[in-house]
C-alpha cells in the first residue's frame, strides 16, 4: 500500500478546519437558531447523548445493507454468468432489468412493504433493487471482454466450456466484478437507509438510520436529526472500507489496479 | 525416453505432421489473403516463414493451428476445434496474469487432465529448460518481454506438442535478446525436439534457425520460394559470422526482396 505522506492527512484536516470555522461563522453572522442549523458542537454533544440509540441504529440498517447487498452480488454474479454464455438470454432479459433500474426504489418500495409488510424483507428487498444493476452490467461487461489471445491458448489447448469458463472467464471477469461490488457497496447503505426511511419500524424506540431520522425530525431534535447524517457516513465508510479491503485481497497480487504498488 | 508418437520413432515414418493442399484463405466476401498453398511440414523440420506485411504468414499458421477455417483446399490431419498435439506461440506471450509463472506453464497439462503429480515434475522440469527455474512464484506482471516469452515457450512445449507454431514470437524484443533466445530454442529443441513452423520479419533469424525458409508473396499470399538450409545442428552462435551463412543470408534477402511490392 502506498505509504501516507504529511500532506494525504494535513490538507484534509486543513480543509476540514476551514469548513467549520466557516459554518460557525455564518450561524454567528445570521444569527440563525439552532433549531435551523446546529453548530458542530451541538451535533457532535447531539450524537454524544443519543450514542445508545445511533449505534443500534447502525446496527439495523448495517444488516439489511448487508443481507440486501450479498444477495445483489452473488444473485447479479449468476445472472451475468448465464447471460454472458447465452447471447438470446441476455438479448432477452437485459432490457427488463434496466426498465428495473429505471424504476425509482421510491416507487418500488410501498410495492415491497405490500407485499412483504414493514420491516426488514422490505429493507432487503430496496436495498437489493439498488445494488442489482451495477453488480450485472460491471460483471456482464468483465465476461465479455476476455482478451483474444487468452481465448485463443483456450482453444489450442481444446478446454471445455465448463473450463474456459472456470479458469479463463470468471478470474478474467473478477476486476469488472469488484468494480460492480464497489460501486454496490457505496449504494447499499443508501439503499437500506432508504429503504428504512420508507418501510423501517422500530423496537424499545430504536429503530434503523431512516427510521430515526424521521423520529428525530418528528420530535424536533434537530442536532439529533443532523447526527443521524454523521451516523449514515459512517455505516457508509465501514462498507466502502470492507469492500476495498475485499477488492485489494483478491486482485494485489496480479491486477494493475493495484499489484506492483507496495 | 519418450513415449508413443516420440521423436525419433516420427523421423522413421515419413508421414509428414502436416500437409497443405492447395490451402487458400478469404475474410468473408474479401479478396484471397492465401491460394494455392501446398507445404508439407516432414518430422523434425524447423520452416520460417517470410514475406511482406501482409502476405498471410500469420493467417497460414493460424490455418495451420485450426484457429481459422480454410476456405480452399485441405489441411490434414482435419481439425475438429483445434488440431490436436498443435501448440503455438503467439507474439504475445499471452500469459494469463493471475496465475503465476509455474501456473501459466502447467495450464495445458491442467486443462487436458494430467494428474497434479506429474504435471508439478513437468513444470519444473520445463521452467529448467527455459531457464527460468527461480522465477516459478513470479507472477507475469514481475517478468520482462524475454522472460515473458521463455515461459510461454515453456507452456507450449510442456505438452509435447508434435507441432510447434511460432508467430513472430521474438518480434518485440531487442536485437540481442533475440538472437540469445533464437540460441536458447535451438538448444531447447535438441533436448526435447519439436518440429516447427515460425514466422518472422527477420531473414537473418529465419536462417539461423531452420532447414527450410519459405518466402512468401503477397496478394495474393503464394508460396514464392523455398530455400533449403544446409547447415547441420546444433549450429553454435558463431554460424552467423561464417561466409557460407552470410552468403545464405544474401540469397534469401534477395529472394525476400524480388517478391516486394514495387
Amino acid at each position: 500500500m502506498k505509504r501516507p505522506t504529511i500532506s494525504s492527512w494535513l490538507l484534509p484536516a486543513i480543509a476540514g478546519a476551514v469548513l467549520v470555522a466557516a459554518w460557525y461563522l455564518l450561524k454567528a453572522a445570521g444569527g440563525i437558531p439552532s433549531y435551523v442549523l446546529p453548530s458542530p458542537g451541538e451535533i457532535l454533544a447531539a450524537a454524544w447523548h443519543e450514542r445508545r440509540t445511533l449505534l443500534a441504529s447502525i446496527l439495523v440498517t448495517g444488516r439489511g445493507a448487508v443481507l440486501g447487498f450479498v444477495l445483489a452480488v452473488g444473485g447479479g454474479f449468476l445472472l451475468s454468468l448465464v447471460m454472458a454464455f447465452s447471447f438470446r438470454l441476455k438479448r432477452s432479459l437485459y432490457p427488463y432489468i434496466l426498465m428495473l433500474q429505471m424504476t425509482p426504489v421510491i416507487i418500488l418500495a410501498p410495492i415491497f412493504v405490500l407485499w412483504l409488510g414493514q420491516g426488514l424483507p422490505a429493507i432487503v428487498a430496496v436495498t437489493f433493487m439498488i445494488c442489482f444493476f451495477p453488480v450485472v452490467a460491471n460483471t456482464t461487461m468483465g465476461f465479455l471482454s476476455v482478451d483474444r489471445g487468452w481465448r485463443e491458448v483456450f482453444t489450442i489447448c481444446r478446454a471445455s466450456r465448463w473450463q474456459e469458463i472456470r479458469y479463463l472467464r470468471v478470474p478474467a471477469a473478477m476486476p469488472y466484478f469488484l468494480t460492480g461490488m464497489k460501486i454496490a457497496g457505496t449504494l447499499a447503505p443508501i439503499g437500506a437507509i432508504t429503504g428504512d426511511f420508507l418501510a423501517g419500524t422500530q423496537q424499545n424506540g430504536v429503530g434503523g438510520i431512516g427510521f430515526m431520522t424521521i423520529a428525530y425530525f418528528s420530535q424536533l431534535k434537530i442536532p439529533a436529526l443532523f447526527a443521524t447524517g454523521l451516523t449514515a457516513c459512517l455505516l457508509g465508510f465501514l462498507f466502502v472500507g470492507g469492500v476495498s479491503l475485499l477488492h485489494w485481497l483478491i486482485l494485489h497480487r496480479w491486477h494493475e489496479s493495484v499489484a506492483g504498488k507496495e | 525416453m519418450r513415449g508413443k508418437g516420440g521423436f525419433n520413432n516420427q523421423i522413421m515414418d515419413s508421414a509428414p505432421i502436416v500437409r497443405c493442399s492447395g490451402v487458400g484463405k478469404r475474410f468473408g466476401n474479401g479478396p484471397p489473403v492465401l491460394e494455392g498453398i501446398e507445404l508439407a511440414a516432414q518430422p523434425g523440420d524447423f520452416i520460417s516463414l517470410i514475406g511482406p506485411s501482409g502476405c498471410g504468414k500469420s493467417t497460414l499458421l493460424r490455418l495451420i493451428a485450426g484457429l481459422t477455417p480454410v476456405t480452399g483446399g485441405r489441411i490434414l490431419p482435419e481439425a475438429r476445434r483445434a488440431r490436436e498435439g498443435v501448440f503455438v506461440v503467439f507474439q504475445d506471450a499471452n500469459l494469463l496474469p493471475w496465475r503465476r509463472v509455474a501456473a501459466n506453464v502447467e495450464l495445458p497439462l491442467m486443462l487436458r487432465g494430467d494428474p497434479p503429480a506429474s504435471r508439478r515434475e513437468r513444470v519444473r522440469e520445463m521452467l529448467g529448460l527455459v531457464g527460468l527455474a527461480e522465477a516459478a512464484r513470479k507472477f507475469p506482471w514481475q517478468l520482462s518481454g524475454g522472460m515473458k516469452m521463455r515461459v510461454s515457450i515453456a507452456r507450449a512445449l510442456s505438452v509435447q506438442p508434435r507441432l510447434l507454431l511460432l508467430d513472430e514470437p521474438f518480434g518485440a524484443l531487442d536485437e540481442m535478446t533475440r538472437d540469445r533466445l533464437n540460441e536458447d530454442l535451438l538448444a531447447i529443441r535438441a533436448r526435447d525436439p519439436f518440429t516447427a513452423f515460425f514466422v518472422t520479419h527477420s531473414v537473418a533469424e529465419a536462417v539461423f534457425l531452420s532447414n527450410r525458409v519459405v518466402v512468401l508473396s503477397a496478394n495474393p499470399g503464394r508460396i514464392a520460394r523455398e530455400i533449403t538450409v544446409p547447415f547441420s545442428y546444433p549450429r553454435p552462435p558463431e554460424l552467423r559470422e561464417t561466409p557460407e551463412f552470410l552468403a545464405l543470408l544474401a540469397e534469401t534477402s534477395h529472394a525476400l526482396r524480388s517478391v516486394l511490392p514495387r
